[in-house]
């Protein structure tokens, strides 16, 4: 095929130089000599075209065979799983975008090898947050093993078992949410719904808790927030940012909850009166099995905020963190109506 | 003494319930999967059902189906590793009564079976009583102390309600979805109408109050 469409080229050529050639000889030829200037003519077209059909091959092969080919090898190496291998640009020339593809390759092999970093993060966290709960429980199953154990201690034994458990179960659960969320292909199947209920709704799961911790709760919900968005992804939102405000004001501290129709805008905030975080914090909560507060890490997984910034994504909003050290957070979605 | 049945394909989680159900005074009886369950309930009465989701052969949502049609009162609870919506849907639709998420906490089943038990007592005798008020669903009638208390329809209604699930806060929206019709004009905030009538209505009645919730809903708190 290759061998043809040269040939095709040469024939080009010939035809090019011919005709070309053929407008001198009709220009300049004197009767007595037309056999010679015929043949000169002749032998002339054929070398030009020789000439030409050489010099293109040439320049095919310096600009595009030899691109092509450092770039096919360069898809090779990052198909056979190499995705620290870079597609060299050196003499290159950029006539054909050959430059801008092979910018693009490697742009991309960039990615795929950074998404590949995540993803061996991912993992080795959640094997260590797997096996840490699963290790205690295997220690205490142990200790309830033994012999002429007293009554309070086994009893202390199978309450932390128990506790323990429980983590394990939230962290497995919220795994699974954020696999979804991110791995699959996002749907969100939108209702139209009153927001200001949902929050209270999703308030009034933790009324158990915020009695036990005496915490006053103050409430500003506007009237008739109705918002199209998937219901059930955001209930994980605002169970998130509760369960986090719970969890973090102190005994007898207090929680805001407001629910405000901003422009074509849907603001919910959750202010608590708890520890606070500094700048470094605040940059990185929103990251995988990321825990500020090292004295709550028992209580959470790290993965709670990481799934509300990718539900708020999702639905296009936008979540705003206040928060100063030991002085209470605010945390606010914004959400398109 | 209450019968309950456990439906339950995994031999130890089934043990284990019904042993904390055994030394929680009730009698439970386990069977591992929905056709075991129905010859134990040719063979029994049951007080309330346990019912898993996933089981081999006859799944819980075709189970609780069945025990629907044939027994339109008695309590279901799904107790399912299935925490999505669509299941906690399908299954209320269906007409379960309650839903738990395993791994669960056995402290919280019993509270649970003890409330859904109360409800269906109240649903069956259709009465209720908190200390010396009655109420007759019937009859639609209040009576504190012998004493007859004028509610209107929906008064009665409201307070049915929250006396049923006492310390359950309700959002005012879903007191209105319940007792107000679609076509209704006024907002959410005519339950606080209603709610300060019947305040007033039963100022004289001490053994419970109907608490207002940050500005979240109500919720009747038995003394």
């Amino acid at each position: 095929m290759r061998k043809l469409r040269d040939l095709g080229r040469l024939f080009m050529y010939l035809f090019i130089v011919a005709a070309f050639l053929t407008v001198n000889f009709l220009l300049f030829m004197h009767i007595e000599n037309i056999r010679f200037a015929a043949l000169i003519t002749g032998a002339n077209a054929v070398a030009m075209t020789l000439l030409l059909w050489f010099i293109d091959n040439h320049r095919r092969k310096k600009m595009i065979d030899e691109p092509v080919k450092k770039i096919q090898d360069g898809i090779d190496r990052v198909t056979a799983g190499d995705l620290t291998s870079r597609i060299d640009k050196k003499g290159v020339g950029n006539a054909y975008e050959y430059g801008s593809i092979i910018d693009g390759i490697n742009k991309m092999t960039e990615e795929l090898g950074s998404v590949e970093t995540l993803r061996t993060d991912f993992i080795s966290n959640v094997s260590h947050e797997m096996k840490t709960p699963i290790s205690v429980l295997q220690n205490y199953a142990t200790l309830l093993q033994s012999a002429g154990l007293e009554d309070n201690m086994r009893i202390e034994y199978a309450k932390k078992i128990s506790a323990e458990t429980h983590r394990l179960s939230a962290l497995i659960t919220n795994i699974l949410k954020l696999n979804k969320l991110e791995n699959q292909q996002i749907f969100p199947e939108k209702t139209r719904f009153d927001l200001a209920e949902q929050v209270c709704e999703s308030m009034l799961e933790f009324e158990p808790r915020w009695e036990e911790k005496n915490l006053e709760i103050e409430t500003d919900l506007d009237d008739g927030v109705f918002i199209s968005a998937d219901r059930e992804m955001l209930g994980i939102v605002w169970s998130n940012l509760i369960s986090n405000a719970v969890k973090f004001t102190p005994d007898g501290g207090k929680i805001t909850l407001s629910v405000k129709k901003l422009g074509g805008s849907a603001v919910v905030s959750v202010t608590d009166t708890g520890c606070g975080m500094d700048e470094e914090t605040i940059k990185s909560i929103f990251r995988k099995f990321y825990q500020g507060d090292t004295s709550h890490a028992t209580e959470g997984n790290g993965l709670g905020l990481a799934l509300v910034r990718r539900i708020v994504d999702i639905h296009s909003g936008s979540i705003d963190v206040r928060s100063e050290k030991n002085n209470g957070s605010t945390f606010a979605v914004t959400l398109p109506l | 003494m209450f019968k309950i049945l456990v439906v339950e394909d995994n031999a130890e989680l089934n043990r284990t319930v019904c042993a904390y159900l055994a030394q929680n005074g009730f009698e439970a009886i386990g069977a591992p999967c929905a056709n075991d369950a129905y010859n134990e309930m040719y063979a029994n009465m049951f007080d309330l059902i346990i019912s898993d989701i996933m089981m081999p052969g006859i799944d819980g949502f075709e189970f609780a189906k069945t025990v629907r049609e044939l027994n339109s009162d008695i309590p279901i609870l799904f107790m399912t590793a299935r925490d999505d919506f669509e299941s906690k849907r399908r299954g209320f639709r269906l007409g379960i009564d309650d839903y738990m998420v395993k791994p669960i906490d056995l402290d919280e089943l019993i509270l649970r079976i003890d409330a859904l038990l109360r409800r269906s007592r109240i649903a069956r005798s259709r009465k209720l009583e908190v200390g010396a008020l009655t109420l007759d669903m019937d009859e639609h009638s209040a009576t504190l102390g012998g004493e007859d208390i004028p509610l209107t329809v929906r008064e009665f209604n409201l307070l049915y309600k929250l006396l049923s699930y006492p310390k359950k806060t309700f959002t005012r929206t879903q007191l209105m979805e319940e007792f107000w019709d679609a076509e209704s004009d006024s907002g959410p905030r005519v339950v606080d109408v209603y709610i300060t009538k019947l305040r007033t209505k039963l100022a004289h009645c001490d053994d419970f109050e109907i608490q207002t919730v940050h500005g979240l809903g109500y919720k009747a708190v038995i003394k």
